[in-house]
């Protein structure tokens, strides 16, 4: 799965899809497949402008489509939000694919691989505030002895 | 580690982004490629003398993601849902007495993905063609799925023709000799197998890559070619299409 996830497209199927994508666009309307197709190469770039646009485009896949039609929508859209560092969006994704479909491997792998890295966005974040705590705890006692200090003076 | 240096790593790409969208768009490669190399930097030593690409073709439900699982796991999933989009798994076997990394890519076989899907046959070297020998018409569709394994591989990929479900003796559709005439005629490598048992699961993937090896012992198969589908490891050769799908040594999992 952690393949999966760090895979990147070639450029070159970007383009691909991308002109197919536009020249259905250009006659009026784009087909679901196509519009999916493009979706998938564009989360699978390493740029996060090209993987938002790729989300844009499957959560319009998923509102127009059916619970049975949309676990692929929902997954890829799991894969993009982590992609972008969005655990909870991901999470939320892939436990509506999960709901849909409780023994999906590759939705439980997934799921497994977010909660990992939401942990691990915890801590860090526990550390930082962690650090301001000690900070204003620092700063407070300063003041403290500042006014402590003009108390004794006066 | 690997996993998060390369996460530190592409959080920096994506922060060059700005300059390099407004100049070259999707066309500028060189980030990607030192990425890669930081990777293989850091993800020495190998336990292994060789990584093979492998790709799973074939129709929809004739059990591709099961033999990939009875190979990883050595176990049978049963109700196996279709696969969304392609998974992805790895085993290091003995091919010849040198150890083997096999990464395989194994694709979903409902139509909807099969135009996006056939980027991950590029740099393959080894695809398992599959069929279900209780449903004619996946044998029927094998032409198409050859042809697609032949167009976007090299001349040097070597193609295994799988009947799977080879268990279902009663409902059996397909003869062995009919495929075995299919497969001589194409130049395949061909095997009934079952996911379910097990049965002829091991020798598939190491009947492909014993051609492979033979194809690298004999000089036909160039390591520094592009898209060989094979790096040798540990003095790697720089570059080619297959770096863009290694990954870390130290992701030696299963999923």
């Amino acid at each position: 799965m952690e393949a999966v996830l760090s895979d990147v497209v070639v450029p070159e199927d970007l383009l691909k899809f991308e002109k197919k994508y536009n020249s259905e666009l250009t006659k009026g309307a784009v087909s679901k497949d196509t519009k999916f197709e493009y979706a998938w190469c564009l989360i699978r770039s390493r740029f996060s402008e090209d993987i938002k646009k790729g989300i844009v485009l499957l959560e319009e896949l998923v509102q127009k489509s059916s619970k049975d039609d949309s676990r692929d929508f929902l997954f890829y859209l799991s894969v993009a939000n982590y992609r972008l560092k969005e655990y909870e969006k991901a999470l939320k994704y892939i436990r509506t694919l999960k709901n849909n479909e409780p023994g999906n491997k590759q939705a439980l792998e997934l799921e497994k691989l977010i909660v990992k890295a939401l942990k691990k966005d915890g801590l860090v974040g526990m550390a930082i505030v962690g650090g301001i705590g000690l900070g204003v705890a620092g700063l407070a006692g300063l003041i403290g002895l500042a006014v402590a200090k003009g108390a004794s003076k006066s | 580690m690997g996993r998060q240096k390369e996460d530190t790593v592409r959080q920096q790409g994506e922060t060059e982004r700005g300059h390099s969208e407004t100049e070259g768009g999707h066309s500028e490669t060189t980030w990607g490629d030192r990425m890669r190399t930081n990777i293989k930097m850091t993800a020495a030593p190998y336990n292994y003398s060789y990584i093979f690409k492998y790709i799973i073709i074939g129709d929809m439900g004739v059990g591709k993601s099961c033999l990939l699982h009875q190979f990883t796991e050595k176990k049978f999933m049963a109700d196996c849902p279709h696969t969304i989009g392609v998974e992805f798994g790895t085993r290091i076997m003995e091919v010849h007495g040198q150890k083997v990394k096999l990464q395989i890519w194994d694709t979903a076989g409902q139509e909807r993905f099969r135009a996006v899907t056939r980027s991950y046959y590029r740099g393959a070297a080894g695809a398992l063609m599959v069929y279900d020998i209780t449903r004619r018409s996946t044998y029927n569709h094998l032409s198409s799925w050859l042809t697609d394994a032949r167009n976007l591989t090299n001349p040097n990929t070597v193609i295994i023709l799988i009947g799977n479900k080879a268990d279902l003796e009663a409902q059996r559709d397909v003869t062995y000799e009919e495929a075995k005439q299919f497969a001589e005629e194409n130049g395949l490598l061909f095997l009934e197998a079952s996911a379910k048992t097990g049965e002829n699961v091991e020798e598939a993937f190491l009947e492909a890559a014993k051609r492979i090896y033979q194809n690298i012992q004999d000089g036909s198969l160039d390591l520094n070619a592009a898209e060989s589908g094979v790096q040798h490891k540990p003095s790697a050769p720089q570059g080619g299409r297959l770096n863009a799908d290694s990954q870390p040594a130290k992701e030696g999992c299963s999923c």
